[in-house]
Parts: structure tokens; sequence; C-alpha cells
């Protein structure tokens, strides 16, 4: 990659942010113990951890979402205190929220009106709503950056993308000094991504700083110009690109001995995958068939997205001893065919055959799988109470729930203090290996699993992909993987799906590939888009 | 048949305005993401305290206190369910019935058990030149006292409010995604404080409507579930103050319907048309109005987990 780097980079220069020594306690959980960063005019620096290890704590005190228990910011050696999102704006601060910060039922120019007074405050300001003013600087911006909206359109039926391009846009209409991105490429689909990774480094070539925070190595080293790495809390280590690779970033996230670890687990691919995987041909075919869709449509009648694409079918029948990996941006019906497969949500139209009561992992394992102020065994008791060994006609047998819950535990090398514990009081990862732990335990036909990985962390992901993996040679059951995460889809599956709009589209065997699958999941929505530069600003004669 | 439409009209709208004050105010604060059902002790306060106040300064003295008491009995719930983060839903029924038990207390105190009733200075009917002459409805629209007029001139200017500026781009903000909201820098807790005395105060108003203009007394109770009717009122006018009182017109009918089917003689109990406006409003809550969507924060506390 070619880069100009301005003759200023090589020479010390004065820091433009300083943060020092930040502490930070979330009741007993100590989120930032000793954290640093420090950010210079015009670079992209990432910023870098494991899940858990306070980027996104370190984030919201940078944008003045958050004043830290202890720690020091400073902006050009003056020292400043945040208490409000808007002291961070005088600042110069700007935040594109991992969870997009959009009012989904307002319009995109509502939305980058909100909380902008006109040039007049006070009263007047409150008074009038500046959408043309608002609506003249958006599109000078949107045209010095080929960031690519529909003003009009109403949030909530706009993709995941178009909604980060608002959100960026968003925070560049305030003139922000510093663009603080907290993972921004988790939800785009690689050729986006390409295109975000560009966009920041136009920005930090136009002088302003971009911080970006990741968790995928390749896009960090791909543009970032310096790296901060946190660990539980702390900041571990601070370099320049060119003086890092892969690995020593891996060792630093990690720990040494953590890193090691994860490299022996019984999972083979992370970052890039090559196409072609041996087990392709001989599965399906002469295995049962377990559960079967035909044609069937998956928008909810009267929601946009059905109107905008009418009749799109699905088709899909799942042996035992398979992985089917469904593959796509989110949004584009993946939520809703694994709500119809675990049988939570009747086929719109069409026939769904599945077998009794499927094994669902659900993306929002917090919210959707477990109840949070029960305790580990009543967890397990939801799914396991209506069989045999743990019920005595209408009595639970605790004892033996208990029992189960113990080894169940164990097996799963859950941490946590016993099965009295609250399922909220675990971590993200624990809390998906007492989901996979109880789904698996009850002995079904079918898994789905929706994005099971997201949010954990390199030994979590790893410990799920491999249980996926034992579970399809074991041969009983088939699985269905829904994830946003094409890596982990090129990985495991068996047979690799792609869902566009609705329709789910069979990726061939030679096209398995990053950029393949990347091309076919955005030829379908690429006739969309098509329409997003005709549509007129207010304010166009 | 006019002669019978008339007055059919006239009870209409009568009964319609303290529905679609108290309405309104609700609206902005359902926006804002909170649900008051403490509305119903903003009104029985606002006409208690509109009787007390008419009786020391007149009727428009008795107006403004019925509005303040309103925003006070607001100013509790919001002290509660705002600020400490109590459930929105006890403390508004905490409020509605501390006020009306509160006002039968203070009622029996200062006027003695005996329940003669009260007789207030009030809000007369101010008919508008040449428009009050408009045959049928000329004197139901435009021989109305001073609050029917409020609630006709507020409809515009609120939804002008929420639609065309920037608190009212804030205020809906808050109700839809207040971690949006205050990401963008709006003080969400500020927002739905306003939003929840703003509601009150037209409750207060929409009592002083009841004691001041409808019938220049005061009973024990006289709000008789109206606070709740409005509830029911907001979701048929779809949370749009122009919707709102023309549902509240339309509740005002149905409670107007009860007089004209007695004058004609119909052999029914009279009780079943006095469920009437209550049937049109478990309808109008059942989804009768099609698929409405509330705002999405409703009745969510802020900041959320607490």
């Amino acid at each position: 990659m070619s880069r100009t780097r301005s003759a200023s980079r090589t020479e010390p220069e004065a820091e433009l942010i300083e943060l020092r020594d930040v502490h930070q306690r979330f009741g007993a959980v100590a989120a930032l113990r000793g954290a640093g960063l420090s950010l210079r005019v015009g670079e992209v620096h990432a910023l870098l951890g494991e899940n858990g290890a306070g980027k996104s704590t370190l984030l919201r005190v940078l944008a003045g979402l958050q004043a830290p228990d202890r720690g020091e910011l400073s902006v050009r050696g003056r020292v400043v205190h945040l208490h409000t999102p808007r002291d961070a704006w005088d600042e110069g601060i700007g935040l594109v929220h991992q969870h997009f910060t959009l009012v989904p039922r307002l319009t995109v120019l509502e939305n980058l009106a909100l909380g902008v007074r006109g040039p007049s405050g006070g009263w007047r300001g409150g008074m009038r709503l500046p959408l043309e003013h608002v609506a003249q600087r958006a599109r000078e911006v949107a045209a010095a950056t080929g960031l690519a909206i529909r003003p009009n359109e109403v949030v909530e039926r706009l993709s995941v993308g178009d909604r980060q391009r608002v959100e960026i846009l968003k925070v560049l209409l305030r003139e922000p000094r510093v663009v603080a991105l907290d993972e921004p490429t988790a939800v785009l689909a690689p050729a986006e991504i390409e295109r975000l990774l560009a966009l920041l480094r136009q920005l930090a070539a136009s002088g302003r700083t971009v911080l970006i925070v990741a968790h995928k190595l390749d896009e960090v080293l791909s543009v970032a110009d310096r790296v901060t790495v946190l660990r539980a809390g702390r900041t571990v280590l601070e370099a320049e690109r060119a003086s890092v690779n892969a690995r020593l970033l891996a060792d630093a996230m990690l720990g040494q001995e953590a890193r090691e670890a994860y490299d022996n687990a019984p999972v083979l691919g992370r970052g890039s995958v090559v196409g072609g995987n041996h087990r392709v041909q001989a599965r399906p075919g002469h295995t049962e068939c377990i559960a079967c869709l035909e044609r069937v449509e998956v928008w909810p009648a009267g929601e946009a997205a059905a109107a905008e694409d009418p009749g799109a079918e699905i088709s899909l029948d799942v042996h035992r001893g398979e992985i089917v990996g469904v593959a796509g941006v989110e949004g584009n019906g993946q939520r809703e065919l694994a709500l119809v497969l675990s049988g939570r949500r009747a086929p719109v139209r069409g026939r769904a055959v599945l077998p009794p009561d499927p094994a669902f992992i659900p993306q929002d394992r917090s919210r959707e799988a477990l109840a949070r102020d029960f305790d580990l065994a009543e967890n397990f008791a939801l799914a396991l109470h209506r069989q045999g060994p743990w019920r005595h006609g209408p009595l639970l047998r605790w004892s033996a729930l208990r029992t189960t819950s113990e080894k169940l535990l164990t097996r799963y090398r859950v941490l946590a203090e016993g099965t009295h514990a609250l399922a909220r009081t675990l971590s993200g990862g624990n809390q998906q290996r007492v989901v996979i732990a109880r789904e698996l335990e009850a002995g079904h036909d079918l898994l789905v699993a929706e994005n099971p990985t997201r949010g954990l962390d390199l030994a979590a992901s790893a410990f799920v992909h491999g249980e996926l993996a034992r579970l399809r040679e074991g041969g009983g059951i088939g699985i269905v993987l829904l994830s946003t995460d094409l890596d982990e889809v090129l990985t495991l599956a068996d047979r690799v799906f792609v869902m566009v709009r609705g329709r789910l589209l069979e990726v061939p065997a030679a096209e398995r590939t990053r950029s393949g699958v990347g091309e076919l999941m955005l030829s379908a929505s690429a006739a969309a888009d098509e329409g997003v530069e005709k549509e007129a600003w207010p304010g166009d004669a | 048949m006019s002669e019978l439409l008339a007055p059919f009209f006239e009870a209409s709208v009568r009964l319609g305005v303290p529905l679609a004050l108290a309405a309104l105010g609700e609206t902005i604060t359902e926006r804002s993401g909170v649900i008051n059902i403490g509305l119903e002790g903003s009104i029985i306060a606002g006409a208690f305290a509109g009787a007390l106040g008419a009786l020391a300064w007149g009727a428009p003295g008795g107006a403004i206190a019925g509005l303040m008491a309103g925003g006070v009995a607001a100013a509790v719930f919001a002290f509660f369910a705002l600020g400490l983060g109590a459930d929105q839903i006890i403390t508004g029924t905490a409020v509605t019935i501390g006020g009306l038990g509160l006002t039968a207390a203070a009622y029996e105190t200062r006027f003695g058990p005996t329940g003669t009733a009260l007789s207030l200075p009030t809000l007369d009917p101010l008919p508008v030149p040449l428009l009050a002459e408009l045959p049928l409805l000329g004197r139901a629209l435009f021989a109305q006292p001073v609050t029917a007029y409020a609630a006709y001139l507020l409809a515009p200017v609120l939804w002008w409010y929420l639609q065309r500026t920037a608190w009212g781009l804030e205020l809906r903000a808050v109700g839809e995604e207040p971690c949006a909201a205050e990401a963008a820098g709006v003080a969400v807790v500020r927002t739905r404080v306003f939003a929840t005395l703003f509601g009150g105060a037209m409750g207060g108003l929409a009592g002083v409507h009841l004691s001041l203009a409808h019938t220049a007394t005061f009973a024990e109770g006289m709000s008789a579930g109206r606070g709740f009717i409005a509830l029911a009122v907001v979701v048929l006018g779809r949370w749009n103050p122009l919707g709102v009182v023309a549902a509240a017109l339309l509740f005002g009918a149905a409670s107007a319907l009860q007089f004209s089917l007695q004058a004609l003689g119909l052999n029914l109990p009279y009780q079943l048309f006095l469920a009437l406006p209550y049937l049109l409003a478990l309808l109008a809550l059942a989804g009768w109005v099609g698929r409405t969507r509330a705002p999405a924060a409703l009745g969510q506390p802020w900041p959320a987990g607490r």
C-alpha cells in the first residue's frame, strides 16, 4: 500500500491528545487500571485489545460519556475535564459509536440535525430547526468524502453500512479534529471495509486524527500509522506500525502464554482463509435430511424489506453431520431465517419441516437465551425441565438439575462460582458456554447458531468453533451457522450460502474465498445503491 | 333534525375539550418516552385548585391556579419516576390515587362534609362573532369557554413544535432512542421532566375546564376517569396533536350520545350509554386504529438498567 507521509510525522511532534493513567471501576470490575493513549495530528491510530480489555471504556472517557475515577486528559498540552459529549465536541473529539446512535424512526437529515443548533443559540436556536443549514453542510461534507447518503430516507430502512455512513457523516459535520470509531468494521462486508479504511486514510490525510478500535489484526495493520494495545485495562504496547507485526500484536493482546494456547486450539484457520474445503462434496447426499425449508419467505408482510423484495424465497435442506454456513451483511434476513429455523417464528409463506424443539444459540444470548437474574441451574432447567431425568410429574428434580448443571459447568469449563451464580454475573464468553452446554445437553437433532462468537475473545471463539466441529464429526446433528463473520463461515461450513435481501444464494466451491463471497454479498445490493446519488437534497432547486 | 344535532355537537365539544387538553399534554409527555398515568391526579388537582383559586381571585385566577396544581402533581410523579427512577406505572397510579384522596380530604376540611354544592365564578362561553352564528356547528365550536379555544390553538402549535423545531426534534429523539439523544448532547432527563410538567399543567387545565366551565362546582372524584380516557385518546390520535384533538372530540361525541339517546326515549338502561366512551377506549387500545407505534422508549427508565 502506497501512502504519503507528511514530513512532520518523522519529527518529534507535540501530542494532540494525551490520556494518562486512566482508572475506571464499575462496581467490582476494574475496566481500566492505568490505561494511556496519545494521538498525533494527521495519523490513523489503532487501539487494540481483547474483549473486556477496556477499549470501549477508554473511548467513552475520550468522548465525554464517562468521567473516569482517576486519570488525566490533555488536549495540546492543556489538561481538560470532559463531563458531557458536548465538552468533548468543544475539544474537537467526535465518536462514531459501535452500536449506532441514530434514531431509527427519524430521517437521515433529522438525525444529522439532532443536537445541532442554528447560528443563533438559545431561545431562537431552539425554535428553529436548521434542516436547510444542516443539509447544505452535509452535502459539502458528503461531496468531499464520497459518503453517499439518502437524506430523506427513514433510518430504520437503511442497511447497516448505510447507517454507518450516516453516523460518520454526523460526526464529521461537527468538524472534529479527532474522529474515533468503535469497531467500525464489525458489521461490514469486505468491500465496504475497504471503502471505510480508504476513507479513514483520506480523513487523516486532510489533517484530522483518526482513532480506530478494532480486533482484526490484518485490517489494523493495513491502515494504521501507530498502534496502542490494551490488556486487562492497562496499556501494554504503544508502537509505530513499522515496528510491529501480527504476532507481536497478538502476544501483546493476549499475553504470550494465552496466545500459544490459542494457536494450539483444535480449529484451523484464523485470519485469511483459502478457498476449497476437503469436506465439501463428501457430506450431504447419503445422510438423512433433518430440516427442510420449501419456498419459505421470511420477511414479515408489511415491513419495508418485504415490499422492496417481493417474492424472496428460501429453499434449504439440512442434513445430519453437516454445517450449513450462511454468511451475509447484517439485516438481509438472517435474523428472520434463524427464527424460522429454530421454530420461534412461523414462515411468512412456504413450508418449514423441522425436528421437534431445535437447539438455538441466538445472537443476543444474555437477553434471548438466558434469564439474567436466574442462577445457572435455573437457566439449565429452562431447557431441560420437560425431560424425564429432571422432572417427576409436575415437580422438578432440583438435585438432579444441580448435579447436571455442575457436570456441565465443569465439562464446558465455565468460569462461575457454582450453580447458584446468577447468569448476569458471568462474562460474555462464559454466558455463551452456558448456552451451548444447555442447548447441546438437551439432545436435539438440529442446532441453529446465530453469530455464536460475536463479542467473544479469541480463546472463547476457538472453544465455540471447536465444539461446532466436534458436533459435526459426531454426525448425529445438523448445524446451521449464520454469521456475519465471513472467516468463521468459510472455515467451518461444509456448504456455504450467502443471504442477500431475503434470498439464499449458494456459493460454488470454486468461489469460496473472501473476495468471492464478498462479491456475491454486494452484487444484489448494488442495484439498490444506484439510486443513492439521484435523490435530491432539500434546498436543491 | 338540526334541533337535535346542534345540541349533540355542542355537548360533544364540551365533553371533548377536557379530554383534548389532557391528551395534548400527555402526547408531549409520551413523545419524550414517559407514560404518566398520574394524569388523572393532575386533572383532579387542577379542578380543585381551580375552584379554590376562583373563590379567591375569580375565574381567571382559578385557571392559573389549576394549571399550576396540575404541574405540581406531575412534579411529584417526575421526582419519583424520573429523578429516582421508580417504576412509571406504579408512580403514576400513586399520584392518581393520592390526588383523588387529597382533594377529597381537603374539600371536606375546607367546605365541610355536607356536600353542599359550591357555587363558583365560571369561565363563561365566549361566542366568536359571526362564526358562532354558523348553522349546526357554529355554536358547538365557537360558543365555548376559553379552554376550548386553548385546545384548538394548541393542537397545531404543538404539532409545529414537535415537527418543526429543534426542541421538538430533541424531544422526539429522547422518546425514541435516549442513547442517541444523549450522544447528540441532549439532556435526556431534563427534556423528560419538562415534557412531564407540561403534560401535568395541561391536565390541570382540563380540571379547570371541569370545575369552572363545565359545572361551576367541585365534587369529589369529578375527574371521573378522564385521565385514563385521555391515555386512550393519545393512542387513538397516534401520538399526533392534530389526531389527538380529533380523537378527543370523537370520545366527547361518544359521551354526548348518551344524552341524545336518552332524549330519543330509547328503552335501554342509561348505564349502557355511560359505558360507551370506555368501550371506545378498549377498542382504541386493542389496536382498532391499525398498527400504531408508540414511541420506542415509552415507559423505559433512564439511565437504562437502573
